[in-house]
């Protein structure tokens, strides 16, 4: 028994030294939570490096005013887990704002937990709308665009290339849904017909059952909305059932993933995001560069700027007033064309960036190439089926 | 009460040690505290089972049945009231007592009865729905709607009793598992129920005091909010725990074992089958049922994708990690499944690769569980006779 007591005592007297640490800065903490690990950790993880990255920069600057601590966590993409962990920051009172989420369902699930506490959080990658717009939480904040926008213009877009009908299919989850409710409603009120709407599970690994019914209809278009795992799976399978339709996607696909799944049948894959592409910003080609010199493992993808730019807003809002929460939460909710990698950031009263900017992207040659630049947009290649 | 002259010392040291260990284990944070720690309990089980000190906690637990529960209540309360500001540490505590209940359910249909049910967490699903439901439609007290809830994942759970009275083993537990998934699905696509995007909850209230507000003690501080909702838990799950010990040492327990160890043998006896099958399968659903209840309210926010079949193998896991059929063997078994995930956060992506190294290792060094159940003791004293 005595060795339990010595175990014990050694403890507690632990307990007593942690926490003594110090340093000439006072330490601030900044929170990181996304799926790090489950089918949709690449972005997680993207996201997670980046918003490392925008604290070392802080940190190696020498006119920083404080140290930056970035405590990343993991929320599998599962609200349960997500309340848990947002529950966990939230509480930790030396955590001054965090930078969240990247699933929209997690997201929907912890933004009471934010406000009941008065963290301020930036999200970074979920685009349901109703994450800023379904509540008045002044803590909530978002960087990234929401599914409304990135719907209107793909719409837009598919109607002016001369496509006319669709079949759609969507995974169940909100994502997929509110994904297939917007563009629904786009194209057909701009004209275009849908022969076919098909919820899947976002798991499934058979799609033949719903693609045997599309290629009966025929449609010119087969939009997708889901994300890159469901999608790899989707478009491989089309090929084995000779369907020959454009493959039209939403930001969920736009991964370096979804190309290194599909190899050389990712080609003429079109999809849409909120943003201009990192390489086309102000500070784009810095980030790209800086990023490659940490040496983080994984690549960015296509979100880690988003996750960059919401930690330098934090780090910018601490710098000014401070590490106090509401104080941040204040200067967060009256950013107005703040510059950032994603390009300008201004909140509106929900505390949703207010930028309209969507990015057309086609696959072409293994890479993702703004549509602009593209060979298909100069008429080089075409798209299959058209 | 059997007659003895042997002290339920053993009992009242177990359970401080057990109380102190949970302590620092939500308490402590940084990674080195928690090797130490992992190291430290590694140290003190083995010098447990080498000196025979678990043994006789053991043999002074089944002489003391009623001391047993009272000292780990009062220890687990002690455990609440130290932790009392510690939102997050509360909130994985309270999380631990509902796993605890809706695995203590699954112990009378598993460890006793030998039903597997792969869809524990559809019952705690239904039971979590349920409250979303009624809290949001009716004026229905909550205490009465964690009832009700539970009593409707009962009922639901019998839509499965003809195909499991028709089915054994293997195939008994397909039937769940096509219910489980069954369950996800249906709520995914029910827009009804909120969809994909999940329901929001509202916290418990009861008598008019809402468990939600933190509760201000003037210059001593004020206790966290999940401080009442982890007293609530832990009355749950140790009046699960008391139902189950209960209906361990009664004729229905001996029924529940007989089924299990030779259903053939059990009906030639003539014990009737079906009957406790679906006595049991009720009770444990039932169980789940409440537990998703608490959840629900507590939780503030339930969506399908927080009811996977990945979470029921966890709580059949639970089950088997503790010892099948040792109601005691749950408690650590699911504050190792529930709050060590969250403890290796620092190592984020590879948590969970490390999580299943350890459970294997466990199982490996233990095949029976942490705590194996005993036999069953027909007299006082009979094993050591």
């Amino acid at each position: 028994m005595k060795r339990h007591y010595v175990t014990l005592i050694t403890l507690l007297f632990m307990l007593g030294v942690a926490g003594c640490a110090s340093d000439d800065k006072e330490t601030v903490k900044v929170a990181f939570i996304g799926p790090l690990t489950g089918g949709v950790s690449a972005n997680g993880l993207g996201g997670r490096n980046s918003a490392e990255l925008a604290i070392r920069l802080q940190n190696a600057d020498s006119s920083s005013k404080y140290k930056y601590e970035l405590v990343a966590l993991d929320d599998e993409c599962k609200p349960n887990i997500g309340v848990q962990v947002a529950t966990k920051v939230a509480a930790d009172k030396h955590i001054v704002a965090g930078v969240t989420h990247y699933c929209s369902a997690v997201a929907m699930g912890t933004v009471d937990v934010y406000h009941k506490f008065g963290l301020p959080v930036v999200v970074w990658g979920a685009v349901l709308p109703d994450i800023t717009y379904g509540n008045d939480y002044a803590e909530v904040h978002r960087v990234n665009g929401t599914m409304i926008n990135q719907n209107e213009v793909a719409a837009d877009f598919m109607l002016q290339q001369g496509y006319k009908t669709w079949a759609v299919v969507h995974d169940t989850t909100d994502y997929g849904k509110g994904h297939n409710r917007y563009f629904s409603k786009f194209v057909i009120d701009k004209g275009g017909r849908i022969v076919g709407t098909f919820g899947v599970s976002a798991d499934q690994q058979d799609f033949n059952a719903e693609l045997t019914k599309v290629k009966e209809l025929d449609p010119d278009v087969i939009y997708f909305g889901g994300l890159a795992p469901t999608g790899v799976r989707l478009r491989s399978q089309m090929e084995k059932l000779g369907i020959n339709a454009v493959f039209q996607g939403t930001s969920g696909i736009v991964s370096d993933a979804f190309i290194d799944g599909l190899g050389p049948l990712a080609e003429g894959v079109l999809a849409f995001r909120e943003g201009a592409p990192v390489e086309k910003l102000p500070g784009g080609e810095s980030f790209l560069s800086q990023y490659q010199q940490q040496d983080f493992g994984e690549p960015p993808e296509a979100y880690g700027a988003f996750a960059f730019a919401a930690a330098n807003l934090i780090i910018d809002a601490i710098e000014k007033v401070g590490p106090d929460r509401k104080l941040v939460m204040q200067e967060l909710n009256a950013t107005r064309d703040h510059d950032s990698v994603v390009g300008p950031v201004t909140f509106d009263e929900h505390g949703q960036n207010t930028v309209a900017l969507i990015t057309r992207y086609v696959i072409q040659d293994g890479k993702w190439v703004v549509w602009e630049e593209s060979e298909y947009a100069s008429g080089k290649r075409k798209l299959p089926g058209s | 009460m059997p007659i003895t002259n042997r002290s339920y010392w053993p009992v009242v040291a177990s359970a401080v040690f057990a109380a102190v260990f949970v302590l620092l284990f939500l308490y402590l944070e940084e990674q080195w505290e928690i090797a130490v720690l992992a190291v430290g309990l590694v140290a003190a089980l083995y010098s447990a089972v080498r000196f025979g000190f678990l043994g006789r906690i053991e043999a002074a637990a089944s002489d003391h049945p009623r001391t047993t529960i009272v000292v780990n209540f009062v220890a687990a309360l002690a455990v609440i009231v130290l932790l009392r500001g510690e939102h997050f540490a509360l909130l994985m505590l309270a999380t631990v007592f509902l796993y605890v209940t809706v695995c203590l359910g699954l112990t009378i249909q598993f460890g006793y009865t030998g039903i597997v049910n792969f869809a524990g967490i559809a019952f705690f699903g239904i039971g979590a729905y349920t409250t979303a439901v009624l809290t949001a439609h009716t004026g229905v007290p909550h205490l009465l709607v964690i009832i009700i809830a539970g009593l409707v994942a009962g009922l639901i759970g019998s839509v499965l009793i003809l195909p499991l009275l028709r089915t054994r083993g293997h195939y008994a537990a397909l039937v769940t598992i096509a219910f489980g998934i069954l369950f996800r699905t249906f709520l995914e696509v029910s827009d009804v129920l909120g969809g994909p995007q999940g329901l929001k909850v509202p916290g418990m209230q009861i008598l008019g005091w809402s468990l939600n507000d933190n509760i201000s003690l003037g210059p001593l501080g004020s206790v966290s909010f999940y401080a009442s909702y982890a007293v609530v838990a832990l009355l749950l799950a140790a009046g699960a725990y008391i139902l189950v010990k209960r209906l361990e040492r009664s004729w229905i327990g001996l029924n529940l074992d007989a089924i299990r160890t030779d259903e053939t043998a059990a009906a030639s006896f003539g014990i009737d089958v079906p009957r406790w099958k679906i006595f049991a399968f009720t009770v444990g659903n039932c169980l789940a049922g409440f537990a998703g209840a608490v959840y629900a309210m507590m939780s503030g926010f339930i969506a399908p994708a927080s009811f996977n079949f990945g979470d029921s193998l966890l709580l059949v896991s639970i089950v088997l990690l503790g010892g099948s059929g040792n109601p005691l063997g749950v408690l650590p078994a699911a504050l190792l499944v529930v709050v060590l995930p969250e403890k290796l956060q620092i190592i984020q992506e590879y948590r969970f690769l490390l999580f299943a190294v350890l459970v294997i290792l466990i199982l490996r060094f233990r095949p029976e569980g942490l705590l194996p159940r005993k036999m069953r003791e027909y007299f006082a004293a009979w094993s050591r006779s």
